[in-house]
């Protein structure tokens, strides 16, 4: 219980702090001219980009949500055929192994993506020496271009001439020597894998920006209690890095569950259906099968899971309600 | 029609709305006299008219130049007429025109494959009929097929044909005293005696999945003849389940357990270079790919080309197949097509280019140039004195004696039935699709695909 006084401490902080100067301040206060006039600047400000929302956000939506009662090819008039569209949804074989895959994708990236970007911001969060060449090396993915990441690994992943079979053969390491991108039990795994390279350095600058603002203090004070560093990371980092958690996961689940270049480029769901994850079956039913009504329906379903995972983890989380957790950190 | 344009309209570039409202006005304002040479809209008469005209480009190439030079050509022969040439990136182009005809506002004349793609254009009443003008006779009558819907042609060949072989790393062959196989059993002991030697026997880029689908539309013609893919075209009900596909399947799968193909060929993609470079690298003895092949090897390996070593051969024949053995699969040609949305006067224009300029000996001279086998009747002399005369030449004269020219099922099926044969294809390529599972749910995709 050596570092609880800290964060004890902490929580009469954020009790005592000042109501916001807006809640309390002039504007409301003023006459009823004045309020009228905050009114109609306020719809000014707001006007352009709720009409920009209207127009690229929710007349698409909704424009979705009627085409999936429809059949259209994209060329003539749509015809309405009810919920026949819906019923396929679940009647698909293909739809089913998607959502599966997609559900695989998004749960490894979380498990994989989090502890790993973890330890490294943690790492290059710290003021050992070369810490700053450490932290270029690991963010330089972030500085590529998607489809740049995906055919240099399918170009050093080839088992004919890549480097993983030149290596293979080099060293006499024979594990190496695979179908990374052709073997139905380990191709997913691969795909996992790059994503995970890919967004990594990213989450690992989110880790290393929260471990920064953790005021110094709490950690001189659980030092003073004698809390050896596993205690400081369980008791200290940990709970202070919480938001950034939430932030983070909610940015790899999200993400995770529309990804689409990557995959698109390197495997484009193969072999077989085993790296189909949704959005590429939704690309393919609309685009290459030009199905544009079945494509609507799983578009609404892609929309709606993904919001209601986004809202869902928002409100679980208590990240709506995000405060300050730390004395003096500001 | 002046349609507003859809909501899918989205992805069209403003530059091709502003050029189609531009041509749309100019045809508006169109009077007075000038050539008017087409079929049937000779009494419009054009004068300024504007043109607008969406080629595929693969990157800036010499059959691009020569398009090129040819609309300059008419435009000169032509004073008053214009077309305007937007060349459209490969990959975007099926969903550009497919936007562009869904909302009712497509180029005046189009780039297109034929097949089923077209198929779902002229059904839909977006394509304008050419009828069967007299000078369609200066094409070679296979090379129309995919653009013949209903006895009347909707399109015209504007760039070469190009049939599939296959083609074989010569030096390999001489190596072990091999010749290339005339059977399918012949194949089938080169495969196992290749093998013995440590040599992949057959190189494969089934990651695009296309290239898997060369074996089925062979074996299946070889088998069966030309009819059973005619009616696999048309969505006859189970016409998957005909037996010819089946033994087609089952060979296939037997040529895989016979390990024919190098390790991850389910994940290689031909654009890579990946499968040509086995070929003449040499740890791969053969590979079937469509005669583009030629150019693409001839640009990583160009000795290898000309040095003599790259070998060419037709699909083997199958024992007891009713498949005549000069058959031929592949892309019989690409071609233009014109908008049934156009107005009289840019028909006109569009109908005298394609009979002034596309059926000349000068655009075929110049698409030979470019490095394409024109589809013109007459163009084997046009082959002397170029790089690649002995390819073409063979390529030609196989072209003029096919009985039947076979139009690759991914562009001759309906979309909704060409990706799922094509990713099911892939999976009878791995093994892990039998070919009666994957017969009932073709079955099933053409049955529901109407």
């Amino acid at each position: 219980m050596t570092a609880r006084a800290p964060a004890e401490d902490a929580r009469p902080a954020r009790a005592a702090a000042p109501p916001s100067p807006r809640r309390s301040g002039g504007t409301s206060r003023g006459g009823t001219g004045a309020r009228r006039g905050t009114r109609l600047a306020d719809l000014a400000g707001v006007g352009p980009p709720l009409a920009l929302f209207c127009l690229f956000i929710m007349i698409p939506m909704i424009s979705a949500v009627v085409l999936s009662f429809v059949r259209w090819n994209g060329l003539g008039t749509p015809r309405w055929v009810g919920g026949a569209n819906w019923a396929q949804f679940f009647r698909d074989p293909v739809a089913r192994t998607s959502v599966v895959v997609t559900a695989k994708v998004v749960v490894l990236s979380y498990l994989v993506q989090t502890p790993i970007s973890m330890a490294l911001g943690l790492f290059t969060a710290g003021r050992q020496r070369y810490r700053s060449v450490y932290a270029t090396v690991y963010v330089l993915p972030l500085l590529m271009s998607t489809a740049g990441i995906a055919l240099m690994w399918e170009s050093l992943l080839d088992p004919n001439f890549g480097a993983l079979t030149a290596l293979s053969r080099s060293w006499h390491l024979g594990f190496l020597q695979q179908n990374w991108l052709g073997n139905p039990g380990l191709t997913l795994y691969v795909v996992v894998a790059i994503i995970a390279w890919q967004f990594i350095p990213f989450h690992t600058l989110l880790y290393a920006v929260g471990r920064r603002q953790i005021p110094a203090v709490l950690y001189e004070a659980a030092r003073i209690d004698g809390a050896g560093p596993a205690a400081t990371f369980w008791r200290v980092t940990l709970p202070q890095l919480r938001y950034t958690i939430v932030t983070s996961g909610i940015l790899m689940i999200v993400g995770a569950l529309t990804y689409f270049d990557i995959i698109y480029i390197m495997t484009n769901g193969a072999p077989g259906y085993t790296t189909r994850v949704l959005s590429l079956d939704m690309y393919d039913v609309a685009f290459l099968q030009d199905q544009y009504g079945y494509a609507s329906v799983l578009a609404v379903i892609l929309g709606v899971v993904g919001i209601a995972v986004a809202v869902g983890l928002v409100r679980f989380t208590g990240f709506a309600s995000m405060a300050s957790q730390q004395e003096g950190a500001a | 029609m002046a349609d507003t344009p859809g909501r899918w309209s989205g992805q069209a570039t403003r530059r091709s709305w502003l050029a189609a409202a531009i041509a749309a006005a100019l045809a508006l304002a169109a009077c007075g006299s000038a050539a008017g040479t087409g079929k049937g809209t000779s009494g419009h008469r054009s004068k300024g008219a504007t043109v607008t005209m969406w080629l595929v480009t693969t990157g800036p190439s010499p059959a691009n130049t020569a398009a090129a030079n040819l609309v300059s050509s008419f435009e000169k022969s032509h004073p008053g007429d214009h077309i305007t040439l937007d060349f459209v990136e490969n990959q975007s182009f099926k969903q550009k025109i497919q936007l562009a005809m869904g909302a009712g506002n497509p180029p005046a004349v189009f780039w297109t494959w034929g097949g089923g793609i077209l198929q779902q254009y002229i059904k839909a009443g977006d394509v304008y009929s050419l009828g069967n003008p007299s000078w369609a006779t200066s094409f070679l009558p296979s090379s129309l097929g995919a653009v013949t819907y209903q006895g009347h042609i909707y399109g015209i060949p504007v760039e070469g044909t190009q049939p599939v072989y296959f083609f074989y790393n010569k030096a390999i062959f001489a190596r072990y005293h091999l010749t290339f196989p005339t059977t399918w059993s012949g194949l089938l002991s080169t495969v196992a005696q290749l093998k013995s030697h440590g040599v992949t026997p057959i190189s494969l880029a089934n990651g695009d999945q296309w290239p898997g689908l060369m074996y089925l539309e062979y074996l299946t013609d070889r088998i069966g003849g030309p009819s059973v893919a005619k009616a696999l075209q048309a969505n006859t009900a189970g016409g998957w389940s005909n037996p010819a596909v089946t033994q087609a399947l089952t060979d296939i799968q037997q040529l895989v357990k016979a390990g024919a193909f190098q390790s991850g060929y389910d994940s290689l993609h031909f654009s890579g270079g990946g499968s040509d470079a086995l070929v003449y690298s040499g740890k791969a003895a053969m590979q079937l790919m469509g005669d583009w092949d030629i150019s693409s090897i001839l640009g990583a390996d160009k000795s290898f080309v000309t040095g003599g070593d790259l070998g060419m051969a037709p699909f083997p024949t199958v024992a007891g197949g009713s498949g005549d053995p000069a058959d031929l699969a592949g892309n019989t040609a690409s071609y233009v097509a014109i908008a049934s949305h156009a107005t009289a006067a840019q028909k006109a224009i569009a109908v005298a280019f394609f009979k002034d300029e596309l059926t000349s000996t000068s655009y075929a001279r110049a698409e030979v140039a470019a490095g394409e086998v024109p589809v013109a009747t007459g163009a084997s002399s046009l082959f002397t004195g170029q790089q690649l005369a002995s390819f073409d030449t063979t390529i030609y004269n196989s072209v003029q004696s096919a009985p039947s020219f076979q139009y690759s099922w991914d562009q001759a099926m309906t979309p909704q039935v060409a990706n799922v044969m094509l990713t099911n294809l892939a999976q009878v390529f791995e093994l892990s699709e039998t070919p009666q599972g994957f017969e009932s749910l073709l079955n099933k995709q053409a049955a529901s695909g109407s």
